[in-house]
């Protein structure tokens, strides 16, 4: 009933102030066509009717949901759940039964980053690899990309993140036989691991230097550009900037004794120790998700790459520029510019698919609001934590990608 | 650049060749295998490099493929097509199936007719599909038919398959010859098929009348339209009235069958697929039309919609199907089957996906269209009815068969809320008493990454095709 009186209220109103608006302005109403064949009228009508019918079937289900939590004891808004303890503990973190559910989401949304962090630059690289060479001249390059393409493009890519995992979980040995390549890598069906840095002394001065050598490279960078644009010598930005890098990089490596050394993985005890180790379930679903996203990537790749305009391609020939020279400087900045928003698109698609790895048991954000589920936590809440939580990651994801966008855009024409 | 030439193929299918490009040249073998494989010292080496990886993959997989046993495939062959239907009613998915395919090919042999039709009207050189390119068209289909069949252990799936395979090659024959009164309602004779397929799985009552009621309206209001009957009362009170009637009539039959919650394996990826296509793309292009309006209260609804859906993963709106969407009903009401709650929030979602291509179709056509539209006085729903949405619509044709394969391998989302497809059997064979622990999900998941992929290749050549006969239609 109160719903049925806000309603009106909201349509007089509306109405009202078209109304008021019309009497007040001073206007020749002579040839207006009758109010029901108004566009003006019309548009307003169908609005309250919109927000009407909206409104109605909201707080219809609003009312629904409402009792229905009431029926089950279940308060909505309360989010004091998060602090009790939530019974998941995830292998190689610190995280323990005991811990509470905030920080169990909070693992979940660091291993959720992290698989995107890995796979994405990944998916493009193996994607860029495999369209270009869909598009070589040796016939059987490109007939073996194609095949890949067709292959991984059209199956779903949870089937491909179990098959890989159940192939992992068969093909590798077990903990006790794990495969050993020299002192570097470690594989069985629980964990890979590989070398690493462990930090010494003076680690922290260390990675604050090398962070300041990043920026000044990228300064190196901008001042050769810079200067190629003004007087044309040869730039050689690439040489310059590395060498400031890795010039800054050995003498303070030297100057403060040694900050890091390579630390090799090794299973004592069936503890591991040193190196940098991944659950199986990561590497395999990382692994999975990256030949999927690289099928789709490939022919973003290929197909930015054709719509350049063979024109110049020829070009670039009558200029004499070099094979690489014509791909460095004429096609590729080009291509570039038709593929970046599909790609942004597949980043996406990425992001919403590391969902899937809750299959296989890697304890990313969906795979933790199920395990939550499980305990009989309120759903609610969680899901929408979990929603907002994909949701920031896209918008950011995209909110990047239209800025760089536009200013690939503005860089063109 | 100068305008392509058009000249047929075999099939019928116009190939567009670019007037400009040098013709090709036919090499001996001996200078091809040079040119394409061995021009020079990389390409030769690239050449032997991936000719070594090729051998060692294709050894390694014919090895394993032999050697593995397929015993458990075998085992479950029926839950993988059909999942838990009661087994002594299997007659049911059978005669839907080949009733399926009966009226697809009918429909789809007068369908090619009747293009066949215009374009000889309209000059353009076409001869009449031969059985060869019909199987180049399907063979995905048809092979894996075979290859599914090829694990059965008792005759009648043999029997229904090859019925199947030779009815599809037959009726497309007669499709072809079919009179031109019902050749030209090719559309609806597939439609007839369908629903009696259907109504076979399923019963009449329900959703089948539902359909079946919205399908005569269509027709005897497209029947209207050709009989040049254009009185406002018989043209909107004719359709109405017909579709009434077939629901009543239909839901009075009340033939038994079997709701979806019994349904399971292919057979329910298949029909989820379907389900989110046909409900799914009538929303979109309501959402497409609401996001273009230039009212801002149906704009805004509809962007956040779409932006909210498109942004969270389809896995999270299915545990919102399964663990909230009860809670949004009076208490009493039924929502038991997981599937209807997984399928309503399915529909959400391809809605929201064809609404973004079906927006992109609306933002290619030219603004000179509704200008001229509106010039000549047309009324705002026939504009978008009339020129806006088949212009629209025939852009992106290709891009929403591309959402269609999106949305088929999308399904295998149904087993993580525990709906029992096609994909959940791999899993579920695994757990067996006779294959517990045996470590042969590889085996079972080749068998079902196989299923899927022939039917989305399938798909997905199916669009590339009407990707270049619309190219073709481009003025």
């Amino acid at each position: 009933m109160r719903l049925a009186i806000y309603f009106v209220v909201a349509a007089v109103a509306l109405f009202g102030w078209r109304f008021l608006r019309d009497v007040t302005t001073k206007r020749d109403t002579s040839n207006r066509p009758p109010p029901w064949r108004d566009v003006r009228v019309l548009a307003v009508g169908i609005q309250v009717v919109a927000v009407g019918i909206l409104f109605l079937l909201g707080s219809w289900l609003w009312d629904n949901f409402n009792t229905r939590t009431d029926d089950i004891g279940l308060d909505p808004f309360d989010f004091a759940f998060l602090d009790q303890p939530s019974g998941i503990s995830i292998a190689d973190s610190d995280l323990n039964p005991n811990s509470p559910i905030s920080s169990a989401l909070r693992n979940g949304v660091k291993n959720t980053f992290l698989t995107i962090v890995v796979g994405i630059p990944l998916s493009v690289l193996f994607g860029t690899l495999i369209g270009i060479s869909r598009l070589s001249e040796n016939w059987l390059l490109s007939k073996i990309a194609t095949g890949y393409v067709e292959f991984f493009r059209n199956i779903p890519p949870l089937l491909i993140i179990v098959f890989t995992w159940s192939v992992f979980l068969t093909g590798f040995p077990p903990e006790r036989e794990s495969w050993e390549i020299g002192d570097l890598f470690i594989f069985n069906n629980k964990r890979f691991a590989g070398p690493s840095i462990a930090s010494q002394e003076n680690f922290v001065a260390y990675r604050w230097l090398m962070l300041a050598a990043l920026a000044l490279a990228a300064v190196v960078w901008v001042v050769r550009t810079r200067l190629f644009d003004r007087t044309g010598t040869p730039h050689r930005r690439v040489l310059w900037s590395l060498g400031t890098f890795v010039g800054i990089g050995v003498i303070g490596y030297v100057a403060l004794g040694q900050p890091f050394r390579f630390s090799t993985p090794d299973i004592v005890e069936r503890v591991y120790e040193g190196g940098v180790k991944m659950q199986m379930p990561y590497a395999a679903g990382v692994f999975a998700l990256t030949l999927y996203t690289a099928s789709h990537i490939a022919e973003i790749v290929r197909g930015s790459i054709l719509s350049v305009d063979r024109g110049q391609v020829e070009a670039g020939n009558a200029l004499a520029l070099s094979g690489f020279q014509r791909y460095r400087f004429v096609v590729l900045p080009q291509a570039f510019r038709v593929a970046f928003p599909p790609l942004i698109n597949q980043f996406l698609n990425f992001t919403k698919n590391t969902s899937l790895f809750v299959a296989i048991g890697f304890a990313e954000i969906t795979s933790i609001s199920i395990n939550l589920f499980g305990q009989s936590r309120p759903a609610p809440q969680i899901l929408f934590i979990v929603m907002g939580i994909y949701l920031t990651f896209s918008l950011v994801l995209s909110t990047i990608g239209n800025l760089i966008n536009g200013r690939l855009a503005i860089a063109g024409r | 650049m100068t305008d392509p030439l058009i000249t047929a193929t075999g099939d019928g299918v116009p190939l567009v060749v670019e007037p400009n490009t040098p013709p090709s040249k036919k090499l001996p073998p001996g200078e091809w295998v040079k040119a394409n494989l061995f021009s020079n010292w990389y390409n030769s080496l690239v050449t032997l490099v991936m000719a070594v990886i090729l051998i060692y993959l294709a050894r390694f997989l014919i090895g394993w493929a032999i050697g593995v046993e397929w015993q458990i495939t075998r085992t479950n062959l029926r839950n993988f097509m059909v999942g838990g239907f009661p087994a002594d009613e299997l007659w049911r998915p059978w005669a839907a199936s080949l009733l399926i395919i009966a009226g697809a090919s009918l429909g789809f042999g007068a369908m090619s007719r009747a293009e066949h039709e215009t374009d000889v009207r309209n000059g353009i050189p076409s001869t009449k599909p031969t059985q060869l390119d019909l199987f180049r068209r399907f063979w995905p289909i048809v092979l894996l038919s075979i290859f599914f069949v090829s694990f059965a252990r008792t005759t009648p799936p043999f029997i229904g398959v090859a019925v199947g395979i030779v009815g599809l090659f037959a009726l497309r024959e007669v499709g072809w010859r079919l009179p031109a009164v019902i050749r030209d309602r090719g559309v609806f004779v597939f439609a007839a098929f369908l629903l009696a397929g259907f109504g076979c799985l399923a019963g009449t009552g329900g959703l089948l009348a539902i359909v079946a009621g919205i399908i005569v309206a269509v027709l005897v209001s497209t029947e209207l339209g050709r009989a040049g009957i254009t009185t406002r009362a018989v043209v909107i009170a004719g359709p109405i009235a017909a579709g009434l009637v077939t629901y009543f009539v239909l839901s009075a039959i009340g033939l038994e069958g079997f709701g979806w919650d019994d349904w399971g394996g292919f057979h329910i990826t298949i029909f989820a697929t379907a389900v989110g296509i046909a409900t799914g793309l009538p929303f979109g292009i309501l959402l497409a039309i609401g996001r273009r309006s230039n009212l801002p209260v149906i704009k805004t609804a509809c962007v956040i919609f779409i932006e909210f859906v498109r942004g969270v993963p389809l896995i999270t709106l299915l545990l919102f199907s399964s663990f909230m969407l009860p809670l949004f009903f009076p208490a009493g009401s039924d929502t038991r089957s997981g599937l209807t709650r997984a399928m309503i929030l399915i529909t959400a979602f391809s809605a929201a996906y064809f609404a973004e291509i079906v927006r992109g179709g609306l933002q290619s056509v030219p603004k000179g269209q509704t200008e001229a539209a509106q010039a000549s006085g047309m009324s705002p729903g026939a504009i978008q009815r009339l020129i806006v949405m088949p212009q629209a619509l025939r852009n992106v044709i290709p891009a929403m068969v591309g959402q269609a394969i999106a949305l088929f391998k999308d399904t295998s989302l149904l087993a993580i809320i525990g709906i029992a497809d096609f994909f959940q059997y791999g899993e579920i064979s695994n757990t067996q008493q006779d294959f517990l622990g045996k470590g042969l999900q590889p085996v079972t998941y080749t068998f079902i990454a196989l299923g899927y992929w022939a039917v989305a290749y399938w798909m997905s050549r199916e669009s590339r095709r009407l990707e270049m006969k619309l190219r073709v239609g481009v003025r």
